[in-house]
């Protein structure tokens, strides 16, 4: 296919995304978490169709490097409110242990059965255990926002998963910066691990601090723009060159410019908006890229994370329970309505395929793929049950939210 | 670009500005430095985000002594570019291409927008003498300057008289070749209104048609001065006739397309601008469509067919905020400097007998139009500006004349880096001096994030 074409097809899907972001629409239309342009991506990629060719998706490197990079900043920028409510600092700090509590489980069991079963390397090894935790320790907040909104909820449960599915962005982003650090070919080789991975999140709160700065005092919004990519580009064109993680130098600009800012909630509102436009290209971009053709044990890999993960999840709901009594009913399905992942593990895999390609990387890529899928099918209905039984789901859908850029529930 | 007007920065703001500026210079410089792998490979990506960054605020530092934005761009593309940091180098400048192209389409778009009926209407007599007397005589005058310099330019050393005029006439052709980009960016920054704005716009975008057919004509009377046994044949005419009127209906179609789109629709017009620039454009190439023309056609026909102009018009000012400073950072970033550092005596020996005769031929077409006494002293201000035009066209000269053509194109990328950082400054100080410039502070406007909506 003709790069110009591809291109536009891009455009269309964003178009299509920007539609996606009214209240009305994410209702009735589209699934949360955009699996559909998953598979339309590898449906028209190189394992079916071939439409689009493995080099053309390789060529568009540096629109899914800039597109992850962004959705880093949204994320960093909408961390901390859901709608007009900011998130309590203990649902903020549990969201962050339960997601750390997945990953663990789920690197843990990918380690030991690649020890054991597989012949990749030590290196590889460590990165494919690290990498596929990240990847599972998020919870879409999207697929949260979509039931809520879908069906009217509202009530303590419907809070705490809203929270805990925002809190599970940090660790990801962050701890992403580690594992690129780690991975040999990194810049900065006399500095220590600890060190490399800290330049990465530095950089971006020193970027955020800057933007801030910048338009903190004679606010114009007309330069807001200018100074808003800038800064983002020039921390992941910066963090993409040394070899550490753009994905977490965003992230970390997006959440001190929020904090440090007093113009937090024009920011906000300036970039969610353009997370839909941008996900969806990334996405079926991120579609194009998936391999199936892997050696056995990769898949068998890819599978054990998912039961890890699923088991993990069912124990942080289990978790949950004793401590939140609006879930103590509904452990099971509030555990398995946690399962749905989205933008930002595929993010994640893609930010580590750019960085280590080659077989590891496509067996993350592909169970972010998966991993989307399976959270789609069992998240959502899992999450309505787990909200009916806690008495959250009301008799009507309430009217459309008014404000059309809102990606939070109404409040 | 960014708005002219705004809340006024106080001198605490300005030295935040400064010291980011230097520091994101002098950050990237210094990792360049350490790091000397990276220097020559900064990446398409962080080149953008410097030139975005450092544009925006280089532009805000140049606004305190009253240059205009667009030399702010400029400045820190110059600065950061292959020629003083090196922080973005020839490559990354020519990976940047597609933000061109993305630029030049929204110029012409809204330069088609801008131009209404009524308002050509009020101006067709000063148009139309100003468009003889400008072409006929600058064209007249500055070949006849270069005839005189002739024997300073290595490239026609051992031509004949003859073959000389040839090429002193192309270069005649070439002076009379305008910016659209650098007064579209000027008219955004001051949202400057009356007579001199009106007209400049009205004038630039027209004579982007007027030489076009020019340089037709005029390449095809050097051919047989320049080239022993050349003739003079009517076959560029031809094809130059298809492809005017090819651009014109192709912009109308597109033109109609577009104003249904804004009435029927009217939503995500970042996306559809963003689709339109960069698939039309190549798409305009490929079946030999003047792409500035068909866009200019566009917005003519969405502006004074529909109602729909000024959302259009918003829709590009919102997407070129960004686009733009990109656009004139890279051209400042593409800006021969040890170049202009060779020719720069006779290059600026010609740029200042061009200004001159646009300046005397401004005075002319003026009087005899009977224009308004603003428009007679400040009339010429924005015709001194070139950049991507000129440029263009001295590539054509190069493939039609092969024999002296890199001589030529190397002066006229002098002359053009010239024009392009004076012209500007000129044409913003005409319009701040004839009062034109809107000094009240804009009513707080909405961001990018609306023309995606």
């Amino acid at each position: 296919m003709n790069p110009v074409a591809f291109l536009l097809g891009l455009l269309v899907l964003a178009y299509l995304g920007s539609i996606l972001v009214g209240g009305r629409a994410i209702r009735g239309f589209g699934l949360p978490s955009g699996a559909e342009y998953l598979v339309l991506g590898f449906v028209l990629g190189p394992q079916v169709l071939s439409v689009v060719s493995r080099s053309l998706v390789d060529s568009f490197q540096p629109v899914v490097l800039v597109g992850v990079s962004w959705l880093g900043l949204v994320l960093g920028v909408s961390y901390l409110r859901v709608g007009t409510r900011r998130v309590p600092v203990p649902h903020l700090l549990g969201g962050i242990a339960l997601s750390a509590l997945v990953s663990a489980a789920v690197s843990t069991a990918v380690y030991f059965g690649a020890q054991h079963f597989s012949k990749l390397s030590r290196l590889e090894t460590i990165a494919f255990a690290a990498v596929a935790g990240l990847i599972c320790s998020e919870t879409t907040r999207h697929s949260v926002r979509w039931v809520v909104e879908r069906h009217g909820a509202k009530g303590p449960l419907a809070d705490i998963a809203a929270d805990t599915a925002r809190a599970s962005a940090l660790f990801s982003s962050l701890a992403l910066s580690v594992v690129n650090a780690w991975l040999p070919g990194a810049a900065l080789p006399t500095f220590t691990l600890v060190e490399r991975a800290l330049v990465a999140i530095v950089l971006g709160i020193v970027l955020g601090f800057t933007a801030a700065l910048l338009l903190g005092r004679e606010f114009r919004r007309d330069e807001s723009w200018g100074i808003l990519l800038g800064t983002s580009l020039l921390g992941t064109g910066a963090a993409a060159r040394l070899n550490l993680s753009p994905l977490s130098t965003t992230f970390a600009m997006g959440l001190t410019l929020v904090l440090v800012s007093r113009h937090r909630a024009y920011f906000k509102a300036m970039a969610t908006p353009t997370e839909k436009p941008v996900l969806l290209p990334v996405v079926l971009l991120a579609g194009a890229m998936v391999n199936v053709r892997l050696p056995l044990v990769l898949l068998a890999l890819v599978g054990a994370a998912l039961v890890a993960k699923l088991m993990a999840r069912l124990f942080c709901g289990a978790l949950l329970s004793l401590s939140v009594p609006s879930v103590q009913n509904a452990r099971l399905e509030f555990g398995v309505g946690m399962l749905s992942s989205g933008a930002l593990g595929l993010a994640v895999a893609l930010a580590f395929g750019v960085r280590h390609p080659g077989a590891v990387s496509d067996a993350v890529l592909l169970l972010a793929a998966v991993g989307v899928l399976v959270g789609e099918w069992l998240g959502p209905a899992a999450l309505r049950r787990a909200l009916t039984i806690a008495g959250e789901i009301g008799p009507e859908v309430p009217p459309p939210a008014s404000e059309p850029g809102s990606l939070e529930r109404p409040t | 670009m960014s708005g002219h007007g705004g809340a006024k920065k106080t001198a605490a703001t300005r030295a935040i500005q400064a010291a980011s500026l230097v520091l994101t210079f002098g950050v990237l410089y210094g990792v360049t430095r350490v790091t000397p792998e990276l220097e020559s490979h900064l990446g398409t990506v962080t080149a953008v985000g410097i030139l975005l960054l450092a544009g925006t605020l280089m532009s805000e530092l140049l606004e305190t002594i009253g240059l205009p934005h667009l030399s702010g761009y400029l400045l820190a593309g110059i600065i950061g570019g292959p020629h003083v940091l090196h922080l973005v180098d020839h490559h990354t400048v020519l990976e940047l291409s597609p933000v061109n192209t993305l630029a030049l389409s929204l110029i012409a778009l809204a330069g088609g927008a801008e131009l209404r009926v009524d308002t050509l209407r009020s101006v067709a007599r000063s148009l139309a003498w100003a468009t003889l007397i400008q072409s006929v005589l600058v064209l007249t005058l500055v070949s006849g300057t270069f005839l005189l310099l002739a024997r300073y330019l290595p490239f026609v050393q051992g031509f004949s008289f003859k073959q000389i005029l040839g090429v002193a006439l192309l270069w005649g052709v070439l002076a009379v070749s305008r910016s659209p980009s650098a007064c579209l960016g000027i008219l955004s920054q001051t949202r400057a209104k009356g007579p001199v704005a009106t007209f400049s716009l009205a004038f630039i975008m027209l004579s982007d048609v007027v030489v076009v057919i020019l340089v037709a004509t005029i390449m095809m009377l050097a051919r047989p001065l320049i080239t022993p046994g050349g003739v003079i044949s009517l076959d560029d005419f031809n094809v130059l006739g298809h492809e005017i009127l090819g651009s014109i209906a192709v912009g109308v179609t597109l033109g109609l397309g577009l104003a249904l789109y804004l009435r029927l629709v009217g939503r995500q017009l970042l996306l559809v601008l963003l689709a339109i620039g960069f698939g039309l454009s190549d798409t305009f190439n490929y079946i030999h469509v003047d792409s500035l023309l068909a866009f200019l056609a566009a917005g003519f026909v969405v502006t004074n067919l529909s109602n729909q102009g000024p959302q259009l018009l918003h829709a590009i000012e919102q997407t070129g905020s960004v686009v733009f400073v990109v656009f004139f950072a890279t051209a400042g970033a593409h800006l021969d400097i040890p170049l202009l550092r060779k020719l720069w005596p006779i290059a600026v020996t010609l740029c200042g007998s061009r200004a001159v005769f646009t300046i005397i031929a401004g005075r002319i077409s003026s009087r005899i139009a009977q224009d308004a006494p603003l428009l007679r002293r400040w009339g010429w201000s924005s015709l001194v500006s070139q950049a991507g035009l000129a440029l263009g066209l001295s590539t054509v000269i190069v493939k039609a004349f092969p024999t002296f053509g890199e001589g030529f194109r190397a002066l006229a990328i002098a002359a053009v880096a010239i024009n392009e950082m004076v012209g500007p400054i000129l044409f913003k100080f005409a319009l701040d001096r004839s009062g034109e410039t809107d000094t009240h502070e804009p009513e707080a406007r909405p961001s990018l994030s609306d023309a995606a909506r």
